[in-house]
């Protein structure tokens, strides 16, 4: 199927705990093993500073207010005091650690994973909505760090507790300890009937939240259809429909999770009935101390918390193994190959052949068919044809976007597969149709992180391709902020920009997709300008859409269906009349709407 | 808090009833420090055990009543707010299907869901957790406390000393706690932009090989949320030990205090137990305030973002008289119309008076170039938006005029964008209608030119399409739209360049079929393929929202104008195209 190699959809849950995703992840938390390993020896330390405090009140009462021994019982209070003060230092440092271990650590596979997809083909991003790639990075990660806040070692805090506390009751005193613990498998059965309840119930909430959420946006963008059809009522049946089930799969929840709740406080004093009744009656017997009693309820309190929450925990850790799959299904697609070693050419600098070439996007569905052509260094090559020709797909092979199933590109002379990919990007310059400008200044997008372009290096690039004037003119010059995308830039500026960046690249082969919207002819007049300037001393590739492009090419070449049809100088295929004369009379000759617009006036 | 207060009122003897369970939880909950208090002190002072059996068995059954009343009380409670929940996301809906198309204009639908989702939820956590913890926690204070003082004032007073200290710890780190969660948010949305902006340049950063200059920025940016996440987990670890150390003080005290009390016989060990038993009941409402208090304000301001969307008035509604007509027979008139769109700030007009008139039956073409005003023109006729000066009538009457239910019944648009719901093909072709006639359904969808492909379909018409089923072509989901407007058989049919993206050959059959079906409707068609519109009996020529020319093809043609020169230039595509 096409769709095998999308990224997996948010629905799914499985396992709680996963080895292999645990492995995978400890690779991460690795560097810092020390402050985890730390944090996991203060586990047991705050569990038995917290296990301290009822053993010290049943000796308080036995030894000290027994007998009537005030200091005793003042040293007593110290001791306590002492072991709140353990327990808090224990806690902190255990929580502090650890979640500094799972936030570095999380950092590192967050920034593994940037720099995995910026190396992911294009052809990935065709097929996953960029908003995915963005949660995978974000909400997933942190998903994943909750597994540390209020997971795993949280579950193990309640292990080393539950059993702390089972052996100083059996230390205490065995007979007393199975009393009290003989509720504890009745619990444990109650709770698990509950908890499949619940998780069955769970299945359900899933499919219907997701379900609400749907039809929710699904309405929202299809809102001028409902009214067109003047179907709100029908629109807002199925809405309450979907609310209402959504409504009561919650309740259901919400008595399962009640009964929950319920249950251990219940079995909590329950247990501490049959402590007192079966504990009271040994004491009057004189086999044991009223101390240990209370020692007892102390411990009954802590024991029947963890149990009850064990299920939240372990939803945690559902979800966190979850995002992990799919975190990691993200980092296991194959980036872009690297290409061969060679970094630099064998033939003239400059010269491009495309030799038979064909290319789909999908299937058979080709795109480029038997596709011949040779460009020589400093020559200047308009691609020309009608929409859907398979002009721009020429530019992507040419940066090596997609691989080439069939024929060979040369650059150089050498095959782009033998090329090391950057050592081949660097030499050739893409100005793209849709300019694209990132959050940061003008001369920020002009040098895109180029430490050896300095204010200077800028300014004369923007020089040269004319774009200095309107820069100059901004408030904030080359500091001014693009905001939006560069929305807060003419298209026309906006080309100029992208023009001036390509020119500070210095490439040897320029390929440049013009834009089709049409400027103010003040604008147009430079654009004209830069682009002389770009591709003087060069070798272009320009898909044209200007009149004056097409007019001082060295050479067209005319793109129909995926092949070359026709290739000349202007002069040349306007005489020849075939395709290329109608092309031109469609694109290049003056619109009607502008012929019309100066009628109008 | 108009509008919330009215919610709970429609379930307030829900929340008494919620209210009184809870009351009941406490006054039970009560119960069973006292009982041990009475068998502790049993045993201490030498027996008989049966009195302790007693206490004993009284707390098994006050245990059992409790466990059912708390649940009770829970489950009440939490459900009512659910019922709000269900309510209010009611009652937006309704609301948000009465707006007008120009607040979708410019709504965004991530932050409307955002609403409907995150908002809404913060409101249920109000109404349902939020007011359980609000009712529950001045009955345990009461409770407690006025036990506590009745069994020794003095103990109590020592006992509660730390509280000042727990509240103020409570609200500081609570502070703390919602300031830095919101700088970590922020983080987190700064850092999806990021990526969503590097993700978006990827061919810009792959053909200037800046990835390296990416990933620094990144750096930086990750480097902040994972500071900023630091801190709020340093807070997190401060907090909950100031909070236990200021509650366990407490029974510090008492254990020090109340011990010496023990020692010299002014109090018994049961009496020492219950004392910590009530003391431990005050501990968690405290300790719940800060969290209380997040969601209240995080339920506050939920609140005031869905206000917004509920203040947003239904500009588009149905005259307070409507005029009732029978059957529309399907004149159509644009009298002078002017149009500017709301979101444009420069307020130039889409439309500029623009006059023109169809009889009944009667085939109009509207032409022109992108942007020059078509399909807004269309868009107000079913009063999609309403025209800013002139009117437009049907049938005489203006459409302002009439109910829209009864306006837009007698309209069936096939819309530019060829939206379907993720729903059968029959539900989509029978858009909300509740009995599907089959015959009528295979009749429209065999005008559409879709019926052969739906018989292809292994489940037929009751194919799943959209998001989640079968993914169709920007040609067959034009032609389902054509379907589901014929299924309407309304007298006057809007085609909005609705088959730009089927062949010219299939379009020429399609609409050939239609003319056939059709009889006595009137169409306006706005086209981009002039072949689709030369049979029209009268063309107009759309150019910078003004009518710049008219007539039929012929006259049209021999005036050699704009019309002339579009046609033109489509041969030449067509040409092209054939070569």
């Amino acid at each position: 199927m096409a769709e095998a190699e999308a990224l997996h959809p948010e629905e799914q849950l499985g396992k709680a705990y996963d080895a292999r995703l645990m492995a995978r992840l400890w690779v991460y938390v690795r560097p810092y093993r020390r402050w985890f390993w730390l944090a996991v020896a203060s586990l047991p330390a705050t569990s038995v500073a917290m296990l301290v405090r009822p053993y010290l009140l049943k000796v308080g009462i036995d030894r000290y207010v027994a007998r009537g021994d005030v200091r005793g019982l003042r040293i007593l209070a110290l001791a306590y005091l002492g072991a709140m003060v353990a327990e808090f230092a224990f806690f902190y440092l255990q929580y502090a650690l650890t979640m500094s271990v799972a936030l570095r650590s999380l950092a590192d596979l967050r920034r593994d994973l940037f720099t995995h997809v910026q190396r992911l083909p294009l052809s990935f991003f065709d097929r996953n909505p960029v908003g995915r790639v963005v949660t995978r990075l974000t909400t997933d990660v942190d998903v994943i760090s909750e597994m540390f806040a209020a997971g795993a070692l949280t579950i193990l805090m309640d292990a080393v507790m539950l059993l702390g506390i089972m052996g100083i009751m059996f230390a205490i005193d065995v007979r007393l300890a199975l009393v009290t613990l003989s509720l504890v498998p009745l619990m444990i059965l109650a709770i698990n009937f509950f908890r499949v309840k619940a998780r069955d119930n769970y299945r359900r909430i899933r499919e219907r939240v997701a379900r609400i959420n749907a039809y929710l946006q699904e309405a929202i963008s299809g809102m001028r259809v409902i009214q067109l059809f003047a179907r709100e009522e029908h629109a807002f049946r199925t809405f309450d429909r979907f609310n209402d089930a959504h409504r009561r799969a919650y309740h259901l929840s919400n008595v399962y999770e009640a009964a929950l709740f319920s249950l251990a406080e219940t079995v909590s004093s329950a247990s501490m009935a049959l402590v007192l009744a079966y504990g009271g009656s040994r004491i009057l017997g004189g086999a044991l101390a009223l101390g240990t009693l209370v020692a007892f309820f102390e411990y009954i309190q802590r024991f029947f918390v963890p149990i009850r929450d064990f299920s939240t925990k372990y939803a945690v850790m559902q979800s966190a193994m979850a995002a992990a799959e799919r975190v990691f299904q993200l980092l296991d697609t194959p980036a872009e190959p690297r290409g061969g070693k060679a970094r630099s050419g064998v033939g003239r600098a400059g010269s491009v052949e495309f030799d038979r070439v064909w290319f789909a996007y999908r299937g058979d569905e080709y795109v480029l068919r038997d596709v011949s052509f040779r460009v020589e260094p400093g020559e200047t090559v308009a691609l020309v044809g009608p929409t859907g020709a398979g002009k721009s797909t020429v530019i992507k092979l040419l940066a090596r976007f997609y691989e080439v199933p069939r024929g060979t590109i040369r650059v150089e002379g050498r095959a782009l597969a033998d090329w090391d990919t950057e050592a081949l990007r660097r030499r050739i310059g893409v100005v793209f149709q849709d300019v694209f400008l990132f959050a940061g200044t003008v001369a920020e997008n002009i040098a895109l992180g180029r430490r050896d372009l300095g204010p200077a290096e800028v300014a004369a690039a923007a020089r040269r391709v004319r774009a200095d004037r309107f820069i100059e003119r901004l408030p904030g010059g080359y500091e001014e902020l693009v905001r939006e995308r560069g929305y807060n830039f003419s298209t026309g500026q906006r080309q100029l920009i992208a023009f001036a960046r390509a020119l500070a690249y210095d490439p040897e082969i320029l390929v440049l997709d013009e834009a089709t919207a049409s400027v103010d002819p003040e604008t147009e007049h430079l654009v004209q300008e830069a682009l002389r300037e770009l591709f003087r001393n060069r070798t272009a590739i320009v898909i044209a859409h200007r009149l004056s492009t097409v007019e001082s090419a060295d050479r067209i070449l005319v793109l129909h269906r995926g092949r070359i049809r026709e290739s000349g100088t202007h002069q040349e295929l306007l005489e020849a009349r075939g395709l290329y004369y109608r092309l031109y009379q469609l694109q290049f000759s003056a619109p009607p709407e502008r012929r019309a617009a100066a009628a109008a006036r | 808090m108009g509008r919330l207060s009215r919610y709970l009122a429609r379930y307030w003897w829900r929340y008494a009833l919620g209210a009184a369970f809870l009351l009941g939880t406490a006054s039970l909950a009560m119960l069973v420090p006292y009982l041990l208090k009475v068998g502790v002190n049993t045993i201490e002072s030498g027996g008989p055990w049966r009195r302790t059996a007693y206490c004993a068995a009284g707390i098994v059954v006050t245990a059992l009543l409790q466990g059912i009343v708390r649940t009770f009380s829970r489950f009440v409670i939490f459900n009512a707010g659910r019922d709000v929940e269900y309510d209010l996301r009611n009652d937006l809906f309704a609301h948000l299907l009465k707006l007008p198309q120009s607040y979708y204009l410019e709504q965004q639908t991530g932050d409307l869901m955002s609403r409907l989702v995150n908002d809404v939820g913060a409101i249920r956590m109000l109404l349902g957790p939020g007011i359980l913890n609000v009712l529950n926690t001045p009955v345990y204070y009461a409770y407690a406390i006025s036990i506590m003082v009745s069994m020794d004032p003095l103990l109590t007073a020592v006992a509660l000393s730390p509280y000042p200290v727990l509240l103020w710890v409570v609200k500081r780190y609570s502070r703390q706690l919602m300031e830095r969660s919101v700088r970590v948010q922020a983080g987190l949305a700064d850092m999806s932009s990021r990526v969503q902006e590097a993700v978006s340049g990827i061919p810009i950063v792959k053909a200037y090989v800046r990835a390296a200059a990416e990933e620094e920025k990144f750096a930086r940016i990750n480097a902040a949320f994972t500071e900023e996440a630091l801190r709020l987990a340093r807070v997190r670890a401060r907090m909950f030990p100031s909070m236990q150390s200021a509650a366990g003080l407490g029974t510090l005290a008492v254990l020090a205090y109340g011990g010496a009390h023990v020692i010299s016989g002014r109090l018994s060990v049961g009496d020492l137990v219950a004392f910590i038993a009530y003391l431990n009941m005050l501990a968690w409402p405290t300790m719940a305030l800060g969290w209380m208090i997040s969601i209240v304000q995080r339920g506050r301001a939920a609140m005031q973002r869905l206000e917004q969307v509920f203040a947003v008035r239904p500009s588009i509604t149905d005259p307070p008289h409507p005029k009732a007509i029978g059957a529309v027979r399907g004149a159509v008139e644009f009298r002078d119309v002017e149009f500017a769109y709301p979101t444009r700030r420069d307020g130039q007009p889409a439309l500029r008076g623009v006059s023109l008139r169809i009889s009944a039956g009667k085939k109009l073409a509207i032409v022109g170039r992108t942007g020059a005003g078509k399909s807004t023109l269309v868009q107000l006729l079913p009063r999609l938006f309403d025209a800013t000066g002139g009117a437009i009538l049907i049938d005489g009457h203006d459409v302002r005029e009439l109910s829209l239910a009864d306006l837009r019944r007698a309209i069936a648009v096939v819309p530019q964008d060829p939206f379907l719901f993720s729903a059968t093909i029959r539900e989509n072709i029978a858009f909300g209608v509740d009995v599907v006639d089959p015959a009528r359904l295979h009749q429209v969808a065999e005008a559409a030119g879709i019926a052969a492909e739906i018989g292809a379909l292994p489940a037929g018409y009751d194919t799943v399409v959209g998001e989640r089923g079968v993914l169709l072509s920007g040609g067959q989901r034009q032609r389902l739209t054509l379907a589901r407007a014929l299924y309407r058989d309304a007298p006057i049919l809007v085609l909005d360049d609705a088959l730009s993206s089927v062949d010219a050959r299939t379009e020429e059959r399609i609409l050939a079929q239609l003319r056939a079906l059709s009889g006595s409707r009137t169409w306006i068609v706005v086209a981009h393929r002039l072949s689709a519109v030369q049979d029209a009996d009268w063309i107009v020529v759309l150019d910078d929202g003004r009518v710049v020319e008219e007539g039929d093809h012929a006259s049209l043609l021999a005036r050699d104008g704009i019309y002339a020169e579009l046609f033109r230039r489509q041969r030449l595509e067509e040409e092209i195209a054939e070569l």
